[in-house]
């Protein structure tokens, strides 16, 4: 320890007391931040500790270590050791009570004027204090001081030289007789005393590590080598030392002494600092010089039977307390695994607490269980608590949520999926109600028996503007307006198909949105229906839903000054009105009125303005554009549309694209964004059959959606989606697994009910098939021989149940009354075959199950097969049921 | 505000792994006490320990779960140099009334030289495969040929690196487009060596793995790695625990030319993030089910969940205290001392999280007449009575 570079000594006795000592020595008390005794100069340590400074004491000069005086009594003595070898017992703080007045200022001289390396007090006898001193010729380095000894007349002479050499006046209270006077000819770097014996002395002496025993001070025993720095006693372990030598730390077993059991990796830098945990087995934390991090070593004391040249478990970690380089640390005495950090540039501290490594995992339903140390905690997403309702929900949470509310399961009013999903995803809605459309136009011509357009209009708008022919243009003028500028439109039969498509008109051969504005209008969807109606020609219509929209409830205001904006249209190219919509029209924070305007002021035939603005919805941009774009621009148009929206994974693109492959390809950006497999294996499986189903990507998503079910058991949810998917893509459906064949001639026995599709895929490893009520057969339908009988009613199988199944054992608990009600709605699958696939005994599945209820072991004597729990996955109760 | 609900684990030493089955129903913890303990879920959400055994002579450093279909099976690696799998015996348990199971060990492996340091099960559609990895450096990937017989293990592939490893990561990815891949990380600490995550890929013709990307950009020790659940993505997502918390895409490149697959895919890495704010080693790292949420564990004894944006911009969404204290100040920002932001201090928690009560509904009664409770087969594969003869059509 150098002037300049800090250390930190812990109270023995006081767990909130610690001194810093540079060129001084500070005492700081620790506590809770802002808390009363905290006084407003106190120092942050971290987040809820700071300290207060207590005391300074500057009255030792050329300190290079200190020792804490161990015992309770006197309170804040502390032994320091100066560059020239003395030792000064001074003190801290307030506590002067007699004894401490007596040793204060107290001096041991050594003979000889050399730096005191190191101090330590003997534990047990704590008037002994050892200093190591370096070498001086021959004399000895370890000299063990009584502070309790008094000045000694014969030693006077001796220390009279010292103090003409010091220039020290305070003779009374110098001592000069050491106690023992150990090590001749040696130096002595470190120390401490052994809590094996009161007697023992480590000492780290120039090249050899020492013990001396103080019952017979002329034998020591000592291992040779150059590990000789910071020796330092395991507290947990009385036989385990520390020692270091520039970057290496060797471990010692005191049993053992010939050799280190351990060294530790080299570290690039000398060290500076090595110290036990004294609250934590076998933790050991080591410093360097110029270093910002505290290396750990977790040395877990685990006997292993494979041998003595094994090393023991070591984890070692590292940890950063602060961001400045490290002058210097200390562990808590008490609290758990908790260091105060001193920076070595200014003195700055940090209270800092070694945590455990943290493991954890994620369940499959989104809660998260963490291992500290050795206790366990968990926590889940809770569902709707984020108060502002800022934070969305997870995916995981939202597919769970939707898939409880059936969503996508609703094949007739399609758009509705929409709201199954929540209805708060304007591209969900955009998706469900294109698709609605596109099932409705289908539907529409299977009447007329028009097969061919069916496969068209699911390939969506982009394909099927691309096969438009015979368009015709008309130009046609403002309606309710006195202009005369004729604004050319398109039409063909293609195009009233995709404005079909995009919800703006009906079906039928007119092209009339007036039911898409009043529907827009119930919404409250003022802008949208008035730009709807302006980009039909109709301006007064539009002024019209203006007014409406702003004398509404919570309408706004400002749409009338919009409206009487747009009364004020003039189609003079060099106008006032014009020049003031373009450049204001920006500053619309409403996306629709935004585009009314660019559409107004817009030259014939390009509508960037509009076709660009990425915040109006697509199916708006594609109907203006399938009216206003001739041939040439539209399917460029769409193009660009397309491939934009395939880029950002957009679902509203699903009008462009439709079930095709150019949708799949769609469909995966939209998965890779969001996971959202649910929506993806829906919306793939409306598509005509046999064609995108196919694709492997479809199969891969919707065998991940199948798998998420399943992992949060929502088997009930898996098979209706099995369900609805085998009714939309036959090929889906899955074979028979169990077949079931007559003991006797080896035919199935199953063959009257074969045509049942009643197995759900994974459902029949459960064992059940066989008859319903409606089969009388008690016997095979084969060789006629009767079937095997139920081990509790001892009726041939095939004979339907009665209705008091399985009380002959004389349970008689009342609530089997009651599942017996609830079981008449189930008494077809009461009539199953079931059996242990273990014992192979079974029966009536009704039987079976009541007998379960109580029981471990199968009904048949003597079988103590425990059948109800061969299978753990078979206890499990599925999540989704209602 | 965040509560987290602590569990009494009663362990005798530091818990090193915790892992959680496919439903989510039962979990498995190891420690240093060389034990590793069952819990299973009570349907008012309640973790009761059904069984906790001595599996090892050394620390047990992992734990994981097969899937279901294969029973129920556990791994487990230890210091002690050897990996070990267990299977759960129900039926020949004399109290299961009292909620304890019975596992028993059904191999040991024990090709290593020494400390396995990571053992993971392939995901199921492959079959029951399991690797371990080891402090010297060797990965291994054992298959049982027989998924009926667990205590056939054959060691199917060796793959040696001079960097010890520390953790391996099987791509959870069912997709045919994707073949099988595993990352490995290695815990060196010397950063001269660059490189510390490999990832392999099963090479068809060959029929073994071949390295198909070394991330040369981390060098770091690395401690933990996982692949994120895929969820049918075209790309692949990687989290690595090491200084920091990163997170890497791999796209793999669509060669058509390459029918052959005589060689890997060549994937193309991105990083698509890279966090420091553990400040200090990040110790582990977990995905949810829908890769959505990653959660990070590190020596500053916090527990980070990140979550990405649309943009694929990702943000920590909540910082919880590893001792499951409350974040103090967690009101509102807290003020922290401007002299003393230490790494250690928690800010703020803006995911409402709270204790777990039960949201997963509990009719356990009404359930006890499901049909798929009967006794069945452990694993689901065809089968009839042994006295009649198949009846296949």
């Amino acid at each position: 320890m150098s002037g300049s570079k800090p250390d930190i000594l812990w109270s023995p006795h006081h767990a909130d007391r610690y001194v810093i000592c540079d060129s001084e020595l500070g005492l700081y008390r620790i506590g809770p931040v802002g808390s009363g005794e905290t006084k407003a100069g106190a120092l942050p340590l971290s987040v809820e500790t700071a300290a207060t400074l207590l005391a300074i004491n500057s009255d030792t000069p050329y300190m290079k270590c200190v020792a804490w005086y161990p015992k309770h009594e006197p309170e804040c003595l502390l032994a320091v050791g100066q560059a020239n070898g003395r030792v000064v017992l001074t003190s801290l703080g307030q506590s002067h009570n007699s004894k401490c007045k007596e040793l204060m200022g107290k001096e041991f001289v050594p003979k000889h004027a050399r730096q005191c390396n190191t101090l330590a007090w003997n534990p047990v006898d704590s008037n002994w204090l050892a200093a190591g001193l370096d070498k001086h010729r021959a004399d000895f380095s370890v000299l063990i001081w009584d502070i309790s000894s008094k000045f000694s007349p014969e030693a006077s002479v001796a220390a009279e030289k010292i103090r003409l050499s010091s220039g020290d006046t305070d003779s009374g209270l110098v001592v000069t007789k050491p106690l023992y006077e150990l090590g001749q000819n040696d130096a002595c770097l470190s120390l401490c005393w052994l809590p094996r014996d009161q007697k023992l002395l480590l000492a780290g002496m120039h090249r050899n590590l020492a013990i001396f025993d103080l019952r017979n001070t002329s034998q020591k025993t000592f291992v040779n080598t150059k590990a000789i720095q910071g020796v330092t006693v395991d507290p947990h372990f009385p036989d385990r030392v520390a020692s270091f030598f520039e970057g290496q730390v060797a471990i010692w077993d005191l049993r053992k002494f010939e050799k280190p059991v351990l060294t530790l990796t080299e570290q690039p830098k000398p060290l500076t600092k090595v110290a036990w945990c004294p609250t934590r087995m076998g933790l050991l934390a080591t410093l360097t010089r110029d270093s910002n991090i505290i290396r750990l070593y977790d040395m877990q004391h685990t006997p292993t039977p494979i041998g003595d040249e094994t090393e023991p478990t070591i984890i070692e970690r590292s940890v950063q307390p602060s961001n400045s380089l490290i002058g210097s640390f200390a562990w808590h005495p008490t609290s758990q695994n908790r260091m105060v950090v001193v920076s070595a540039a200014n003195r700055a501290m940090t209270d800092f607490t070694v945590f455990e490594r943290i493991s954890l995992a994620w369940s499959s339903t989104t809660s998260l269980m963490w291992a500290c140390g050795r206790h366990l905690y968990e926590c889940a997403e809770e569902a709707g608590v984020g108060g502002e309702g800022t934070v969305e929900k997870d995916i995981a949470t939202k597919m769970r949520q939707r898939a409880q509310s059936r969503y996508g399961h609703d094949m007739v009013q399609v758009w509705k999926n929409h709201l199954l999903a929540g209805g708060d995803d304007p591209q969900l809605k955009s998706l469900w109600y294109t698709l609605f459309f596109m099932k409705q136009y289908t539907e529409d011509m299977e009447q007329k028996q028009q097969g061919s357009k069916q496969a068209l209009v699911y390939s969506g708008i982009k394909n099927i503007v691309k096969s438009s022919s015979g368009t015709t243009e008309n130009r046609r003028c403002w309606s309710g307006s006195d202009r005369q500028t004729d604004v050319p439109r398109f039409h063909s039969e293609e195009r009233s198909l995709a404005l079909r498509l995009c919800g703006w008109i009906n079906r039928g051969p007119d092209i009339n949105v007036e039911p898409f504005l009043r529907s827009l209008e119930g919404e409250g969807e003022w802008e949208r229906a008035a730009a709807v109606a302006l980009f039909n020609l109709d301006i007064r219509r539009a002024i019209q839903i203006l007014n409406k929209g702003a004398s509404a409830e919570r309408g706004d205001l400002n749409l009338n000054v919009v409206a009487m904006a747009l009364s004020g249209y003039t189609d003079e190219k060099s106008s006032l009105w014009r020049e003031m919509c373009s450049s204001l029209r920006l500053q619309l924070k409403n996306p629709y009125l935004c585009v009314m305007f660019a559409f107004l002021t817009s030259e014939l035939g390009t509508y960037d303005g509009v076709l660009y603005e990425s915040s109006v919805a697509v199916t708006d941009r594609v109907a203006f554009a399938c009216m206003f774009l001739n041939d040439a621009q539209l399917p460029r148009y769409m193009e660009k549309l397309t491939s934009e929206m395939k880029e950002v994974g957009n679902l509203e693109g699903i009008l462009l694209t439709g079930l095709t492959k150019d949708g799949v390809d769609l469909m995966e950006s939209y998965v890779d964004r969001t996971g959202d497999v649910q929506t993806a294996s829906f919306c793939m499986l409306k598509g005509s059959p046999g064609e995108v189903v196919k694709d492997p990507r479809v199969q891969c998503w919707i065998e991940n959606y199948r798998n998420l079910l399943d992992a949060w058991r929502f088997w009930h949810k898996r098979a209706e989606f099995d369900i609805h998917r085998s009714k939309l893509d036959p090929s889906s459906k899955p074979l028979a697994q169990v077949f079931v064949s007559c003991n006797f001639c080896g035919k199935s026995i199953s063959y009257s009910c074969s045509a049942m599709p009643h197995q759900g895929r994974g459902f029949s490893q459960y064992g059940v098939s066989g008859s319903p009520t409606k089969s009388k057969v008690t016997s095979c339908p084969g060789c006629r021989k009767p079937l095997p009988r139920c081990a509790l009613c001892l009726m041939n199988m095939g004979t339907p149940v009665s209705n008091c199944p399985g009380t002959g054992h004389g349970t008689g608990k009342s609530g089997e009354k009651v599942d017996l009600t609830r079981e008449n709605k189930l008494a077809q699958f009461n009539n199953w075959f079931t059996w242990c696939h273990n014992c192979r005994h079974g029966g009536h599945a009704g039987h079976i199950l009541s007998w379960f209820r109580d029981h471990t072991e199968c009904p048949v004597s003597a079988c103590t097969c425990k059948c109800m729990q061969l299978d753990t996955t078979g206890n499990l109760v599925p999540s989704d049921s209602h | 505000m965040f509560v987290a609900r602590s569990i009494a684990a009663d362990h005798k030493d530091l818990i090193h792994d915790v892992s959680y089955d496919f439903h989510g129903r039962r979990m498995a913890t190891c420690s240093s006490d060389q034990s590793v303990k069952v819990w299973d879920k009570s349907d008012n959400g309640e973790w009761n320990c059904t069984a906790s055994w001595k599996t090892h002579s050394g620390s047990v450093w992992r734990v994981t779960w097969a899937h279901p279909e294969f029973g129920q099976v556990l791994a487990s690696c230890s210091f002690d140099r050897t990996a070990a799998v267990w299977e759960e015996i129900v039926g020949e348990s004399n109290d299961k009334q009292r909620g304890l199971s019975h596992w028993i060990k059904r191999t040991t492996l024990v090709d290593s030289r020494t400390s396995v340091t990571d053992v993971k099960f392939a995901p199921k559609h492959m079959g029951l495969m399991l690797t371990t990895c080891s402090a010297d450096g060797v990965m291994r990937i054992y298959e049982a040929p027989d998924v009926m017989n667990l205590s056939q293990w054959s060691l199917q592939q060796e793959i040696s690196s001079k960097l010890s490893c520390s953790c391996i990561s099987w791509s959870p990815s069912s997709s045919r487009a994707h073949a099988p891949m595993i990352a490995v990380g290695s815990d060196d600490s010397n950063t001269a060596y660059s490189g510390k995550v490999h990832i392999y890929e099963y090479i068809e013709n060959t029929r073994k793995y071949a390295k198909a990307e070394n991330l040369m950009t981390v060098t770091d020790p690395v401690h933990d790695i996982a692949f994120a659940p895929n969820l049918g993505r075209s790309f692949h997502v990687l989290a690595i625990a090491t200084k920091d918390v990163c997170i890497f895409k791999l796209i793999p490149m669509r060669n058509e030319s390459a029918v052959g697959s005589s060689g890997p895919t060549k994937l193309q890495v991105q990083i698509l993030a890279q966090f420091d704010n553990h400040n200090s080693q990040v110790w582990r790292v977990s995905w949810n089910i829908t890769s959505t949420l990653l959660a990070s564990s590190g020596d500053d004894g916090c527990v980070r969940l990140w979550k990405a944006n649309y943009m694929d911009n990702w943000k920590c969404t909540a910082i919880l205290r590893g001792d499951g204290s409350p974040v103090t100040g967690s009101s509102s920002q807290a003020a922290v001392p401007s002299t003393a932001g230490g790494p250690q201090h928690v800010i703020h928690c803006n995911l409402c999280y709270l204790s777990r009560c039960s949201t997963l509904c509990s009719q356990a009664d009404v359930e006890r007449t499901c049909p798929w409770s009967l006794p069945s087969s452990q694993r689901g594969v065809p089968w009839s009575p042994p006295s009649c003869p198949a009846d296949t059509p």
